[in-house]
């Protein structure tokens, strides 16, 4: 063997581990869903019966896909604008050195440290505890309309501090000479964030929206520990749809076949809210 | 408006915001040093007697040590692979760019977009078969792959940021692939990997949903599995059910605080650049 392939090689092995267990537990699995989502299955039973397209055809007409979509595609909309616009506002306020902001920034990330299992069974009882008991307000976990905002509400809690810590990181990398030049010429706090540190910051932007949007769509614990995917099925998302397919209603094939979707509409969704965001930071 | 009374003011306001984020831990504390009786005469109040009886009965009747000992072996075996496997991706990813390794990168982004559930039926599946369901080696090595995606993103940005220079006055002298990495560019790359081992480490701690599906046993049921059905058997006894979730956040807590002098620095390197 002669050196140059030696060296290659060698170098090949550096990214061999991570290539195999990748392969192994995502690539493959992922590419055996699509015979399954074909399939009349209940997911333990050797025989699976072909059925052609009529899994998908049926998602089409299922009007409990079409709420799961409906109630997931609110708190992913929710949730990416608030945990953004807070993360942004509080990642201004402290985002200067000192040990005040520092203690102040370690509080607000405290609550992504937690389980989201957890912080939903926080919440529940702020919900009923505070809310109702002490304010009066019913707590919107009981109520069909706005339960997907309540649940929202507790993601909002938990992410805030996420966002924020990258706004910060973001900041911080913005050269100081932009701002004492506009100092220079007068400008308003408005004005320098409007024309510095938004535009320094966009990538950040692009960043957190397209985390954000993802973790939205994707949501399965806050309303599996929160409200069981009730009152009725107003909580019920599409993550949960999937898993409830599987394991409480039997229907493995169907349930696979809504994930092939499922995985094709985040990929659309997401490559169309990253471009644009995107394009808007070279714009600026 | 003066200086300093403006100065003064933002402060509070600073506080105050910072005060309403940290709110419901309020509930969650007061909650777990409750004894009953006082829970039902008013639950808000501050306790009149910190009732310790809580803790020690929740970790009995809810088997918490072996639920901790469970979250602490998958986290730390999963983070030290993901953090091993994953550096050294990632800096051969990021030096040779050229179509071999830049396929395997974007191979990689893009699984990112896929959601647990289009491969939870299949990987179920492929578990039972591969005898790996409900053991914790089997979620481990489930979790450091869907934690591959995300960590050679975060990675590959930071190593674009180290100079050159030295690796190659390394390869001058002589030295390996191996001793290059592992004595010059893997120490340059701490802010990164301590990034990567919090975000990583609160992931696999915090799992819910992919423990839910691979550990379905009691026996290998994590901390938040714990949570869940202690809190789904005991929603009558708040109190307990409170300590329980006081108990479970104290270790990833105390890994945060050790850590997070360097995510700020990790994350600009990382996560915006990549």
């Amino acid at each position: 063997m002669n050196q140059k392939t030696k060296k290659r090689l060698q170098e090949f092995t550096f990214v061999l581990p991570a290539l195999i267990i990748f392969a192994i537990f995502v690539v493959y699995p992922f590419l055996q869903g699509f015979p399954i989502s074909f399939t009349k299955w209940d997911g333990m039973s050797p025989v699976k019966k072909y059925v052609g397209f009529s899994n998908y055809i049926r998602i089409f007409q299922d009007t409990n896909v079409l709420n799961a979509i409906k109630n997931t595609l609110i708190f992913t909309a929710v949730t990416m604008v608030f945990s953004n616009i807070f993360g942004l506002i509080f990642a201004l306020m402290i985002s200067k050195k000192s040990k005040i902001n520092n203690i102040l920034r370690t509080c607000i990330f405290v609550p992504y440290c937690l389980s989201l299992v957890l912080s939903s069974y926080i919440w529940r009882y702020v919900y009923s505890d505070v809310f109702f008991d002490v304010f009066g307000i019913p707590s919107p976990l009981g109520s069909t309309v706005w339960v997907m905002f309540g649940l929202s509400v507790i993601s909002i809690w938990r992410d805030t501090g996420y966002c924020m810590v990258v706004y910060i990181a973001a900041i911080q990398g913005v050269s100081k000479d932009y701002y004492e030049a506009a100092e220079l010429e007068g400008a308003t706090p408005w004005q320098k964030f409007k024309a510095i540190t938004f535009p320094m910051i966009a990538p950040a932007v692009t960043a957190n929206f397209t985390l954000l949007l993802a973790w939205g769509m994707k949501v399965f614990d806050y309303p599996m520990a929160a409200t069981a995917g009730g009152p009725g099925r107003a909580s019920e998302t599409v993550a949960m749809l999937i898993y409830n397919n599987l394991f409480t209603y039997f229907k493995a094939g169907y349930g696979q076949a809504i994930a092939v979707v499922f995985t094709l509409a985040i990929f659309a969704v997401s490559t169309l809210v990253s471009k644009n965001l995107r394009a808007r930071e070279v714009e600026i | 408006m003066s200086r300093s009374l403006k100065n003064s003011l933002t402060l509070l306001l600073k506080i105050a915001v910072t005060l309403l984020v940290s709110s419901p831990f309020y509930i969650a504390i007061i909650y777990s040093v409750k004894s009953k009786p006082e829970m039902v005469a008013n639950r808000l109040a501050f306790p009149k007697v910190i009732h310790w009886d809580n803790f020690t009965r929740a970790i009995e009747t809810s088997n918490f040590g072996l639920a901790l000992k469970n979250s602490l072996v998958t986290t730390v075996v999963s983070v030290v692979i993901i953090t091993l496997i994953c550096t050294m991706a990632s800096y051969i990813i990021a030096r040779k760019n050229n179509w071999f390794y830049n396929g395997i990168y974007y191979l990689f982004i893009g699984a990112m977009i896929i959601p647990f559930q289009s491969i939870m039926t299949p990987l179920y599946i492929d578990m039972t078969k591969w005898k790996l369901l409900n053991t914790l080696h089997g979620f481990i090595m489930a979790k450091v792959g869907f934690q591959i995606a995300f960590t050679v993103l975060l990675v590959s940005g930071f190593v674009k940021s180290i100079p050159k220079e030295l690796e190659e006055s390394a390869n001058i002298d002589g030295a390996g692939l191996y001793s290059t990495f592992f004595r010059i560019v893997f120490p340059l790359m701490k802010p990164i990997v301590m990034t990567s081992i919090i975000l990583n480490s609160l992931n696999v701690w915090n799992d819910f949903q992919m423990s839910l599906t691979l550990l379905q046993q009691k026996a290998v049921r994590n901390i938040p599995l714990t949570q869940y059905f202690f809190f789904g058997e005991n929603s009558i006894e708040l109190g307990l059910a409170f300590a329980l979730f006081i108990l479970s956040i104290i270790p990833i807590l105390m890994l945060y605080l050790m850590l997070q002098k360097y995510i700020i620095g990790g994350i600009t390197s990382g996560a915006v650049k990549g």
